[in-house]
C-alpha cells in the first residue's frame, strides 16, 4: 500500500523534475579523479562554463569508471587523462568511442620520490640502500602506468632487494607521511603536478636510463559526438590549456582546510581573466 | 599429460557485455534516466522542508514505529548529521537505500515464497544466491556504467545485487518454519493454497521475513559507500572523497554518519518486526 502511494509521489516528483530543469543553454557532464590536480582543473572547467551559461554537472569516480563513462558516452568529458603511461590502459579500451583533444597541460612528471634528507639522488643508488627503506617501494593503485614503468624500472636497474607494494593513492601519502614525521628513508612512486610536493620537501631520484620517460601529459577527452551537439563546450575543451605553475596556484588555495574548489576557482578566473578568454570558443586553434 | 588449453572465459564475458550493451544499454539508459529524476527529485523535496522540521518529523515517526528511546537518539543522531554539514548526503543515501532495499522486497519477496512452496524452484534459485552474494561487487560496478551511466542508478543495481539475497533467503526460511499441524488444520478446514498463504503462512512469517528486510538495509548501506566509486555521492561520496584525500577526521565523520544512520534503520525494521502481528499488506 504504501509503495503505490511512493511510486505515485515519485512519478510526480519526476514530472515537476524534468519541468524546473530547464537550463539556459544546455547541461554538461564531465568525469574526474580525484586528484588535487583534477578536482582543481575540473572545477576550472566547471566555472568557466557556468559563466557562459551551461549546467555543469561533476562527478568524481574512479580512473576505471570516469573512462567508461565517457567511452560509454554517459559524460561528455573528462580533462584528468594522463597520457601516454598512467592512463593508457584506459585509453586503448575506449579508442574508438572518443575523441582525443590533445593536452591541457605540459610539463608532468612521474618517478621515484624520496624526502629531501634522503641521501641518495640517483635509481642506481637504491639497491645498495634497500636495507634503510625497509626493502619496499611504495606504490599506488595496480592498474596505473606508474606502477608497470616501476616495474620495468626494477628489472632494467636490476633492483632485487626492493619489492614494488600496491595500495593507493591515500595509502602511499599517508606511508610517506608517516615516514617523514619520524625522519625515516622512504621511497614512493610519485607524480607531479601532486600537494606533497607543496607540504613536504620532497625530491625525484634521477633516472639516467630515462625509463620514466620524459614527461607526462594531461589531456582532454571527449565523447563521440560532443562536437555536433555542443559546438561551444566543445571548443572550449578544446581550447583549455594551462601550465603547471597556473595550475600549482590553484591547487595551493585548495590545500587549505575545507577548500571550495569550486569558488577557488572562480577566484583564479577572476585573477586570470587573459588565460580565461584564450578559451573562448571564438579563438581557433589549429 | 593432454595439455588442456587455458579456456578464454574473460574474453566470453567481454565479448558477452558487448552484446548486452549493444542490445540493451539504450533501453535501459531511458529507464535509468528517469529514476535519477526521481531520485533527485525525491531528495529535493526532503531537503525543501528545513532539516529541523524534517528532524522532528523523523522523530515522531520512529516513536511510533520504534518506541521513545530509538525516537530520542534519532532526534540526536540526525541533529549532529545536520550539525556536520552532511544532511543532504546523509538524506542521498537514505534514498538510495530505501529505493534499493523497495526493489529487493519487491523482487525478492515473490522469489522467496516461490522457494518455499516450490522444491526445484528453490534447487534453481538458492545456487544463484550464493552466486549474487559472494561475487566481488568491484566486478559488475565498472560493467554497469553503460547501462545505467554514473551515478546513483548504477549504485542502486549494484546494491539490489548485493542485498537482496538475505530477503528471499529469510521469507524462504519463514514460510517453511510455521509449523506443520498449523498447515495441516488449514488443509483440513478446506483453505485453497491461496487462503493458506495468506492467511496462515505469511502473517506466521512476518517476523522472519522483517529480520531478512533489515538484513537487506545493513547490506544495501554498506554497498552504498562502495558504489560512491562509481559517482554514487552521498554518505559513501564523503568518505571516499575523504580517502581520496588522506583526510582521516572528515572520513570518520562521514563513516559516523553512516553508522547512525545504519543503526537508526535497524531499530526501525526491528521495531516494525515485533508488532508485525497486525495484517501485512502489500
Amino acid at each position: 500500500m504504501i509503495d503505490k502511494y511512493a511510486v505515485a509521489a515519485l512519478a510526480a516528483l519526476a514530472a515537476v523534475g524534468t519541468s524546473a530543469l530547464a537550463a539556459d543553454k544546455g547541461d554538461v557532464e564531465l568525469a574526474y579523479v580525484e586528484w588535487s590536480s583534477e578536482v582543481a582543473s575540473t572545477n576550472l572547467v566547471k566555472a568557466v562554463l557556468e559563466d557562459m551559461g551551461y549546467d555543469v554537472k561533476i562527478t568524481p569516480v574512479s580512473a576505471a569508471a570516469m573512462w567508461q563513462a565517457v567511452g560509454s558516452g554517459d559524460v561528455d568529458g573528462l580533462v584528468a587523462a594522463w597520457l601516454p603511461t598512467t592512463h593508457n590502459h584506459y585509453l586503448e579500451q575506449v579508442s574508438d568511442k572518443v575523441v582525443d583533444l590533445g593536452p591541457n597541460l605540459v610539463g608532468t612528471r612521474i618517478g621515484l620520490v624520496v624526502p629531501a634528507y634522503v641521501e641518495i639522488d640517483s635509481i642506481e643508488d637504491l639497491e645498495g640502500a634497500a636495507e634503510r627503506f625497509d626493502g619496499k617501494i611504495i606504490g599506488i593503485d595496480p592498474g596505473a602506468g606508474l606502477m608497470s614503468k616501476t616495474e620495468t624500472v626494477l628489472e632494467d636497474y636490476d633492483i632485487t632487494d626492493l619489492t614494488l607494494v600496491e595500495g593507493t593513492g591515500p595509502i602511499m601519502t599517508a606511508v610517506l607521511g608517516d615516514a617523514i614525521e619520524k625522519e625515516e628513508w622512504v621511497v614512493v612512486t610519485g607524480w607531479t603536478p601532486h600537494w606533497m610536493f607543496a607540504q613536504y620537501d620532497l625530491k625525484y631520484l634521477d633516472d639516467p636510463k630515462g625509463i620514466y620517460g620524459g614527461e607526462e601529459e594531461i589531456h582532454t577527452i571527449v565523447r563521440e559526438g560532443l562536437k555536433e551537439d555542443l559546438p561551444e563546450v566543445y571548443a572550449v575543451l578544446d581550447n583549455f590549456s594551462w601550465t603547471p605553475d597556473q595550475m600549482a596556484e590553484l591547487m595551493v588555495m585548495n590545500q587549505e582546510r575545507r577548500a571550495d574548489p569550486l569558488k577557488n576557482a572562480k577566484l583564479w578566473i577572476a585573477e586570470h581573466p587573459d588565460v580565461v578568454a584564450s578559451w573562448m570558443p571564438d579563438n581557433e586553434r589549429e | 599429460m593432454i595439455e588442456i588449453p587455458r579456456l578464454p572465459l574473460a574474453e566470453w564475458i567481454d565479448d558477452g557485455l558487448d552484446v548486452l550493451t549493444g542490445q540493451f544499454a539504450g533501453a535501459t539508459k531511458v529507464v535509468s534516466d528517469l529514476m535519477e529524476t526521481g531520485i533527485e527529485g525525491t531528495v529535493d523535496a526532503l531537503m525543501w522542508l528545513p532539516p529541523g522540521v524534517t528532524i522532528v518529523l523523523a522523530g515522531l515517526l520512529v516513536w511510533r514505529l520504534a518506541g521513545i528511546r530509538t525516537a530520542v537518539f534519532a532526534l540526536l543522531g540526525l541533529a549532529l548529521l545536520w550539525n556536520l554539514g552532511l544532511w543532504e548526503a546523509t538524506l542521498q543515501t537514505l534514498v538510495m537505500v530505501l529505493i534499493a532495499t523497495l526493489i529487493a522486497v519487491c523482487v525478492g519477496g515473490p522469489l522467496g515464497i516461490l522457494a518455499a512452496l516450490s522444491p526445484s524452484a528453490y534447487r534453481i534459485i538458492f545456487p544463484v544466491l550464493d552466486f549474487m552474494q559472494t561475487m566481488p561487487a568491484f566486478v559488475y560496478l565498472i560493467p554497469a556504467i553503460p547501462f545505467f551511466g554514473l551515478g546513483p542508478v548504477a549504485a542502486i543495481f549494484s546494491t539490489v545485487i548485493f542485498a537482496m539475497p538475505p530477503a528471499i533467503r529469510l521469507t524462504t526460511l519463514g514460510i517453511r518454519q510455521v509449523p506443520a499441524d498449523l498447515v495441516e488444520a488449514a488443509d483440513a478446514f478446506g483453505a485453497t493454497r491461496r487462503q493458506k498463504l495468506w492467511k496462515v503462512q505469511l502473517p506466521l512469517a512476518v517476523p522472519t521475513i522483517m529480520a531478512g528486510i533489515n538484513q537487506t538495509i545493513m547490506l544495501a548501506l554498506s554497498m552504498v559507500v562502495i558504489a560512491a566509486m562509481i559517482g554514487a555521492q552521498g554518505l559513501g561520496g564523503e568518505v571516499w572523497r575523504a580517502i581520496q584525500r588522506n583526510e582521516a577526521g572528515m572520513g570518520f565523520e562521514a563513516g559516523i554518519a553512516v553508522v547512525i544512520l545504519a543503526m537508526l534503520l535497524d531499530r526501525i525494521t526491528q521495531g516494525i518486526g515485533r508488532r508485525g502481528k497486525d495484517q501485512p499488506n502489500t
